[in-house]
This record gives C-alpha cells, sequence and structure tokens, in this order.
C-alpha cells in the first residue's frame, strides 16, 4: 500500500504518525497542518549537494500561539514524532527551511509574527520567530524610533530571532547579534514556559535591559541547540547616529590581508572603528559587477589572471575593506583622521568614501548593510555559478595577520582542487574574525555537485586537523563538525539533551545533538 | 497525611504567585494582539520581490529577471515562488499564503 506521506519519521510508523496528524488537527485545524506533497514543496528545496529525499519533510505544522505550541510538543511526547523548527525559515546555505533528518515535522513558527514592544528609549525590541528584518525595519520608520537594524544579507526575508539563535552576524556595530540578545521565552520539551533571566520574575520590567538575571545564563543553551523551543526573543537596538561614514579601503595582492588586519585589529578592540568590518575578497564583490563566463569558460576555478582583470575592469581590489564611522560629525572627524593615517602608512591602500563610491554598485550595498538598510544585493552570489548550490564555510580565524592569510591560502588551495572558486570575506569582530566562504556550484550538474561536496567534507577536516573551528554549518554537515569539537563537549550537549528533551522530540540531529 | 495549615497557606501562596505571573504576562502579550498580514500585492512585490527583481534606487544592481509586465501565467508564478527556482528560494505559504500569492500574480501582470 502506497503511503498518504511523502516522508515518515524514523522509526515512526505509518499508523502511529497518522494519530498524531489527527490530534495536530485537533490543535491547530486542518488547514494549519500540510502533508501533501504540492504544500510542503516551498520546504525541500535546499542549496546543499545532497539529495533533496535526504531533508525531505513528513509534515508542516503553522502555529501561532505558545498554548498551540505546548499542545504540539504534548502529542510529539506522546507518539515520539521528531520536530524540526524554522522561524522565518530562510537560512540560505545552511539548509534553508529542510529539516535535518528525512521525516521530521517541521514546525513552522512564521505566522507568530507579533511585534511585541519596541523601545524607543530603552532601544530594545521584543518579537515573536515570524517577525522579520523588513516588518520591523517598517515598524521604527512608521512610528519614527530612530533606531538601527543590524542584520545579515538577505535582511528583508530573513528575521532577527532565527538569525540570533543560529549566531548569524550583521554589519553595524551590533553585528554580532547574540552579544545584543536579551531575554527569550522558551517551550520546553514538557510543555512548561521558561522566561530567561529576569523574564523569570513575575512582573519584573527589566527582561530586555538585563541579560544575567540569577544563576546560571541560560540563554546560550537555546542558540544552535535543540533544547526548547524560542516564542519570544527579546535584542537590542542602535540609536541612529547624527552622522555616518562608510569607506572601502582597497589592497591589489592577496599578501595584503596581513597588513590590512594588522591594521584593523587595534581599531576595532579601541573601537575607533565600531562596526563588524568586512575584508571581501574581490571574487566575493565581483558578481554584483561581472559576469563569470565573460572572463573564463569550461571547468574548474577560475584563475587568478582572470580575476585580476576582474579587478581592473570593474574597480575593486582583491581585498576590499568595508567599514564605518558612527557618531556626530565631531567624532567621526576625529576617528577618520585616525583611521586615514593607520592606512596610509604603507602606501599600499587606496581609500574610498561616498564622495568617490557613490555610484559603485558594491560600495553601495555595503553601505547599506552598515547602516541596517534593506537589501538583497548580495544575492548576486548565486549568479556567479548558477544552479542554485552554495554552503557557507564559515571557520574562525584570529585577528591576526598571518592567520588570515593561512586560512585564505588553504581554502583557496581545497577550493581549486575540486575546481571550484574562493569566494570569501572576512567579518572582523574585535578578536577574531568569522572566515566566510560561499561554496557555490551549480546544483544541476550532478558532477560540480559531487565536487562540491567533497570539497567542503575537505574543508572542514583539514581546517579541524590544523585546530581551526566552524561556527555554524549546514544541516548535511552537522554532526562532522560537532565531531570536531571533542567528545567531552559532544557529551554535555548529549546529557543536556537527554534531561530537557528526555523523548528527543526537538529537532534531532541540530548541532549533532541527539 | 493531613495537611498543615502552614501546608495549606504555602500552596494558597504559590498557586497566587503563579496566577499573578500567568497575569503578568498575558498583559505584556495583549500590547499588540494582530500579527502581520499582507496587504496587496504590490506590497510583497516592493517587499520581497523587488530587491532581486528591479533594479533599485541607488545604483545597485537586478539579481534576478524581471517578472513584471511579463504577461507571466499565474499557474507558472505560483510553480516558482513555491517550489523555488534555482538560485531563486521557494516561499512557503506561512510567508506568503494562498490569497496574497493570487494578488501577487495579478499585480505581476498589470500594465
Amino acid at each position: 500500500m502506497t503511503s498518504q506521506y511523502i516522508a515518515l519519521p524514523k522509526g515512526v510508523s505509518e499508523e502511529t504518525f497518522d494519530a498524531a496528524i489527527h490530534d495536530f488537527r485537533k490543535v491547530l485545524g486542518d488547514a494549519s497542518v500540510l502533508t501533501s506533497a504540492e504544500q510542503l514543496a516551498p520546504y525541500i528545496k535546499t542549496m546543499m549537494p545532497v539529495s533533496d529525499a535526504e531533508h525531505t519533510p513528513s509534515a508542516a505544522l503553522l502555529a501561532t500561539t505558545v498554548e498551540q505550541i505546548q499542545k504540539i510538543v504534548a502529542i510529539c511526547n506522546q507518539y515520539k514524532v521528531p520536530i524540526w523548527m524554522i522561524s522565518t525559515g530562510k537560512n540560505l546555505g545552511y539548509g534553508s527551511a529542510a529539516p535535518a533528518e528525512r521525516g521530521q515535522v517541521v514546525l513552522d513558527l512564521k505566522r507568530m509574527n507579533r511585534i511585541l514592544e519596541v523601545d524607543k528609549d530603552l532601544a530594545f525590541a521584543l518579537v515573536e520567530p515570524g517577525v522579520t528584518y523588513q516588518q520591523l525595519y517598517d515598524h521604527i520608520k512608521e512610528h519614527k524610533l530612530g533606531l538601527w537594524l543590524s542584520m545579515p544579507a538577505p535582511s528583508a526575508i530573513a528575521g532577527p530571532v532565527g538569525n540570533t539563535l543560529d549566531r548569524g552576524v550583521g554589519y553595524t556595530p551590533y553585528g554580532e547579534q547574540f552579544l545584543f540578545a536579551c531575554g527569550m521565552e522558551v517551550v520546553l520539551a514538557n510543555g512548561e514556559v521558561l522566561r530567561t533571566g529576569m523574564g523569570s520574575m513575575p512582573n519584573s520590567n527589566t527582561w530586555q535591559v538585563f541579560k544575567w538575571g540569577y544563576g546560571p545564563y541560560l540563554d546560550g543553551i537555546f542558540t544552535q541547540s535543540n533544547y526548547g523551543i524560542v516564542t519570544k526573543f527579546g535584542f537590542w537596538l542602535m540609536p541612529e547616529p547624527p552622522a555616518f561614514k562608510p569607506f572601502v579601503i582597497q589592497y591589489q595582492h592577496e599578501e595584503d590581508i596581513v597588513e590590512i588586519v594588522e591594521t584593523i585589529r587595534p581599531l576595532r578592540i579601541s573601537g575607533v572603528i565600531p562596526n563588524a568590518v568586512v575584508i571581501a575578497h574581490a571574487l566575493y564583490e565581483a558578481p554584483v559587477k561581472a559576469k563569470r563566463s565573460d572572463y573564463v569558460s569550461g571547468p574548474g576555478s577560475i584563475p587568478d589572471e582572470a580575476v585580476y582583470r576582474i579587478m581592473k575592469d570593474h574597480k575593486l581590489g582583491i581585498w576590499n575593506v568595508y567599514a564605518a564611522l558612527y557618531g556626530t560629525q565631531e567624532q567621526i572627524d576625529v576617528n577618520w583622521s585616525i583611521v586615514t593615517q593607520a592606512f596610509s602608512q604603507s602606501g599600499k591602500a587606496k581609500i574610498l568614501t561616498e564622495q568617490e563610491a557613490a555610484d559603485d554598485p558594491a560600495f553601495v550595498y555595503r553601505a547599506k548593510l552598515m547602516r541596517g538598510d534593506m537589501t538583497l544585493t548580495e544575492f548576486s552570489l548565486y549568479n556567479w555559478r548558477g544552479g542554485g548550490g552554495s554552503m557557507w564555510f564559515a571557520p574562525v580565524s584570529q585577528a591576526r595577520g598571518s592567520e588570515t592569510l593561512k586560512q585564505m591560502a588553504l581554502t583557496k588551495q581545497i577550493l581549486a582542487k575540486h575546481g571550484l572558486d574562493y569566494s570569501g570575506e572576512f567579518i572582523v569582530g574585535m578578536r577574531d574574525m568569522h572566515h566566510i566562504v560561499d561554496v557555490l556550484y551549480d546544483k544541476t550538474d550532478p558532477e560540480q555537485t559531487k565536487a562540491a561536496y567533497q570539497c567542503f567534507d575537505e574543508l572542514l577536516t583539514e581546517f579541524s586537523a590544523r585546530g581551526y573551528g566552524t561556527y555554524r554549518v549546514n544541516t548535511a554537515f552537522m554532526d562532522k563538525v560537532a565531531e570536531t569539537y571533542g567528545p567531552v563537549q559532544r557529551n554535555v550537549h548529549k546529557t543536556l539533551k537527554k534531561a530537557l528533551d528526555p523523548n528527543g522530540i526537538l529537532a534531532p540531529g541540530k548541532s549533532g545533538i541527539r | 497525611m493531613k495537611k498543615t495549615k502552614l501546608e495549606n497557606w504555602l500552596f494558597g501562596f504559590l498557586f497566587a504567585v503563579i496566577f499573578a505571573a500567568g497575569n503578568a504576562w498575558s498583559a505584556q502579550d495583549e500590547i499588540n494582539n494582530s500579527g502581520f498580514a499582507w496587504k496587496d500585492g504590490a506590497e510583497i512585490y516592493a517587499k520581497v520581490c523587488a530587491y532581486c527583481h528591479e533594479a533599485q534606487v541607488g545604483h545597485e544592481v537586478q539579481v534576478g529577471p524581471q517578472i513584471r509586465h511579463r504577461k507571466l501565467p499565474i499557474t507558472y508564478i505560483r510553480t516558482v515562488v513555491r517550489n523555488g527556482n534555482r538560485a531563486m528560494p521557494s516561499f512557503r505559504s506561512s510567508e506568503i499564503d494562498d490569497e496574497s500569492l493570487e494578488k501577487l500574480a495579478n499585480f505581476l501582470s498589470q500594465k
């Protein structure tokens, strides 16, 4: 007999699943329990180089209230049905809206989309998981609140809850998003509702202003995790500065990354440059201006000679350092003088501001990201190879020039071995760098797809062998990355999982935790 | 075992605390009870599609092909939005509900 479902959860019979679906429908209504192939199609498309069948959900549940979610986890516990939680569900290049394992039920919280509070004076927001950056951006504009968002490049269609819970990065002074998170509401696997930090205290009005509460700090265990379902999320917003000065500094040689990082680090640590600076390779910026096919054809990675032609034709550096100053004009003037002095010493840097670069499409979208405006221009990356294949390789580096050069060279070498290009950038924290590389490939080409998988696997193996850890990864490689952090951490994660979710109903496999 | 007066008092106190806590949370929840809903096709186009499918103000590039004024069949639009297509991500009914998707498709085919 053929199944009426397109997939089933691991170890759950169709009869049991039927009963669970019946109960889900009682809670949510028929229209909010999706099981047909047509309804589930949007949950299946990923950019990963694995078969969609490996990540096909059995159903999707569209919940809108905490009470519904409490009832859903009770049903999941009863029938041992696993759920995979998503908020805005984009997560492009990390697994999109598809579950980590075939047959998991997607708990889709996109319709739980209320902006509960935005406080102009204390500059914080409290939102539900389905709120997008666009929605919040419009709310702030409409109410003239004078606050800026920090968001990742898929800005408009992504949201602060999912992005911060996965420890994503933005480009303003609040770019390390989780540093600015403050207070969560979490539905636990047993149905209890936890409010973290000051939120645990009845009548407290400090939930979104003081992170730590009392006792062990818990918010961290609900990020990149499967210990609970975050249903409300507080975070801080940046007051709009009186003045803003974006700039780009270009360098011509790959080895110059050493000078760039050594120059920027003290400026970042001391706060002269306050935002999450980006050091983008020419091939990260090129898709905004150039077509790959105009410079190279056939298989293999793009040769350096072609990259230099692109740089020359499109006024790009091999490294393009995007940063900005924020504050009063007086503050900016002082800091600009410090920045230009620091970068002028070797004579290698070309410094451009809005005056010179206002017409440059790469500069325009980077400036938007650094002031929290909506733009999806970075999606130009997907046109580079075409075919919809993308995985973010995201190792962490020290903010030390020699280290970034080593990481760049190793990444480029492994990518080239598999015929892929180095589309990389470093996002500068104070002492660390998020080295972000878009492993782009044509998913409609089986050979390239296979190469992309092998390449990504090798990148993880080689980097971890040298002590370079990955901070975030797509759902196809979560177990592998979890393994690189060693058995003790895995054991602690597992112990917490058993304590908080003994039936393993919440997103099994997330960050390799089951 | 018979409950002592103290136990009874404690139970009552705890119940009151839990009840008060529930009320405090509910009050905050009621600040804004209405979730987001799309107004019309033009809004969806402007807030989602146009970022890629139309050249943006300020010298930004157009990432995807033009989709307005091309008389694209409604079923084609629905299929691409729901399934995605190569680099184009899929959009779920929880993001753009079926009714709003029809409005978007109509908006795209308008002159």
